[in-house]
């Protein structure tokens, strides 16, 4: 069991600090101008992110068919990828991403 | 004073972010399942799973805990991994600028990676302010909803979703959904490439702080990118 003092002691200043770290920018919003070169940094905030967030985990995952070296999560991400640039439905790319690697690793 | 929401795009931000949703059902449960390993209490666990609503820092914080870490450590830990959505919170500022204070607490609590992606994949949808903020709204009820879910049936029933069908690759196929269609330039998709290659680079630093210092270099390119361009167009 973990201790009540210790527990509440971390989540308390978890939550405060994270809270803090959402609440930041948007607390602030209607006092901030922003120039059209801040304004177009943030259209640049997911190609930063988001491919730090899935590729690293998709790319080290540890996969079972040997043929490709375990490698199908990464394989089959990147033939989604291709296809979500020509649908651009996102159920559509997740849909077909699962049954591929289904399919792949159930040989 | 009461916010009014426009159920047009509130729904529609209930939706949209549906098909995500199927990705945070597993992590969900491995997060509730590892509540229950490190011996949390049922109140404790639900406290802090409502409280911090952070998946990654409650995972690593379960781990921390159960290993008797420090609090300084884990508090440090939790706060490096959430440190992204400050650039979130930047990204969904201007969006909030005539929001009430209890709007703007609302959004700023429940942002995570999913609702955010959602509404910026979608912005072109909207016509005001107020109609992302309703959008983002639908997003965020649809994720605590499910995610908060996930969490119980995980502390209670344990890692429940059957590995066979391998239900949490579904986190990587939906950013990589939500991301390609923001890519709407070479500058864009530069980027993202650069990203992408930086963040094999930086796996192995420590505390996952490879995630920000990938998202900080990347951002800092983008600077640079979009300066050299007005400069140029300038002369």
């Amino acid at each position: 069991m973990i201790d009540n003092n210790y527990f509440l002691i971390i989540t308390f200043l978890l939550c405060v600090g994270t809270l803090l770290i959402r609440g930041s920018f948007i607390a602030f919003s209607e006092k901030m101008n922003l120039s059209p070169r801040v304004r177009e940094l943030f259209t640049y905030i997911p190609a930063a992110i988001f491919p730090a967030l899935f590729v690293p985990a998709t790319f080290f995952h540890q996969g079972i068919v040997e043929a490709i070296s375990g490698k199908e999560r990464f394989l089959v991400l990147i033939a989604s990828s291709i296809l979500c640039y020509f649908v651009r439905k996102t159920i559509v790319v997740i849909g077909f991403g699962m049954l591929l690697l289904y399919f792949v690793t159930a040989q | 004073m009461l916010y009014k929401v426009k159920m047009k795009f509130f729904k529609m931000g209930f939706i949209s972010v549906i098909p995500i949703v199927s990705g945070i059902i597993p992590f969900g449960a491995v997060v509730g399942s590892a509540f229950s390993e490190t011996g949390l209490k049922f109140w404790q666990a639900m406290l802090m799973d409502w409280a911090l609503y952070a998946g990654a820092a409650q995972l690593a914080s379960a781990n921390l805990m159960k290993m008797n870490a420090a609090i300084f450590v884990i508090v440090i830990t939790g706060l490096i991994i959430n440190s992204r959505f400050l650039l979130y919170s930047a990204a969904m500022a201007p969006y909030l600028k005539s929001a009430s204070p209890l709007t703007k607490f609302l959004c700023a609590f429940c942002l995570t990676d999913q609702s955010y992606a959602t509404m910026n994949a979608n912005q072109h949808k909207f016509h005001s302010d107020k109609d992302a903020t309703d959008f983002y709204l639908g997003t965020a009820v649809c994720m605590q909803m499910v995610w908060h879910t996930s969490v119980l049936m995980g502390y209670i029933f344990g890692n429940f979703a059957p590995a066979r069908i391998s239900l949490d690759f579904a986190i990587a196929l939906s950013f990589a959904a939500l991301l390609i269609p923001t890519l709407k330039s070479k500058n864009h998709k530069f980027v993202a490439l650069f990203s992408s290659v930086l963040s094999l680079l930086l796996y192995e630093l420590p505390l996952r702080t490879g995630l920000m210092v990938t998202a900080l270099i990347s951002i800092a390119l983008a600077w640079f990118i979009i300066n050299r361009r007005r400069n140029h167009d300038r002369q």
